[in-house]
């Protein structure tokens, strides 16, 4: 149950971020591909600042492997991601605008998919598939910026997670080789600063501009 | 003898420059399915990797991918 009303949780969000930065934020559109232990908490954070619709894809279930990391409960397993992220970030703000893809993202479907974004979070696990993702933003939609990521597994080495502009269009964060092919293990802090570093990069393009 | 700048920096190719991105990806031992590759400002679709025909100084940026999330 909502404890605040539409108006009251802008209000909250107003007083704490100032009414130009709210409406920003609340006029924007951000694409996140893939709702794993990247996805599931950028999308987390975008809803907490109030950023006003969000555009999530996964085609994958809540497996028990993934509660180490990722932003979902005992109690999703086997639901789907796409829903059970519409159900978490909710729970956060019942107020944003969430529309969910229960689809495996193509060079074919991105295009239409992720259209209204202004921005799109890489969040995939596998590195091909990012690879797919970026060139495709980068090659078929020319007005939108792709946020990706790129080495995040293991432990330690926070400060190793950067975020670089790689061109005017693509941010990638991360450390950029510390990847799942060395067998490194995928652990919750490692993965939530870089999915740090991609909300903090999203929310800064939104406020200050491209 | 042709140069190509590669990520910053200059690689000679004496006589024997890749004929086109596909052969450069595999001299230097870069999978072609996890790097973007941009020339000179254009990002090349792997697709077209082995019709990207090379030439003396362009400048090249692999961006490479590695997995997790």
């Amino acid at each position: 149950m909502s404890k605040l009303t539409r108006q009251q949780f802008d209000e909250m969000l107003i007083e704490r971020h100032g009414a130009d930065v709210h409406k920003k934020l609340n006029a924007s559109t951000v694409g996140i591909a893939g709702l794993g232990g990247l996805g599931s908490n950028v999308a987390a954070a975008l809803v907490r600042m109030g950023v006003g619709r969000l555009i999530i894809t996964d085609f994958d279930i809540v497996e028990p492997s993934n509660l180490n990391r990722q932003n979902y409960r005992l109690d999703q397993l086997g639901c789907d991601k796409v829903q059970a992220t519409i159900e978490n970030l909710k729970s956060i703000n019942p107020y944003v605008r969430i529309d969910g893809f229960l689809t495996k993202l193509t060079g074919d479907n991105i295009p239409e998919i992720f259209r209204p974004c202004d921005i799109v979070a890489e969040c995939f696990d596998s590195a091909r598939a990012k690879q797919m993702l970026i060139e495709t933003v980068l090659t078929k939609m020319e007005d939108t910026i792709v946020v990706a990521a790129s080495g995040l597994a293991g432990y330690g080495r926070s400060n190793a997670i950067k975020t670089e502009k790689i061109n005017s269009r693509l941010i990638i964060t991360g450390d950029r080789q510390s990847g799942i092919e060395k067998g490194l293990p995928l652990f919750a802090p490692r993965v939530t600063i870089a999915a740090g570093h991609q909300g903090n990069a999203i929310i800064e393009l939104i406020i200050d501009g491209f | 003898m042709a140069v190509l700048k590669i990520n910053g920096q200059a690689m000679d190719f004496a006589d024997d420059l890749p004929g086109n991105l596909a052969g450069l990806l595999e001299h230097l031992k870069v999978d072609e399915a996890t790097v973007v590759a941009e020339i000179d400002g254009d990002i090349i679709s792997r697709s077209d990797f082995v019709e990207t025909v090379l030439a003396d100084g362009q400048k090249i940026e692999l961006i490479k991918l590695v997995g997790g999330g």
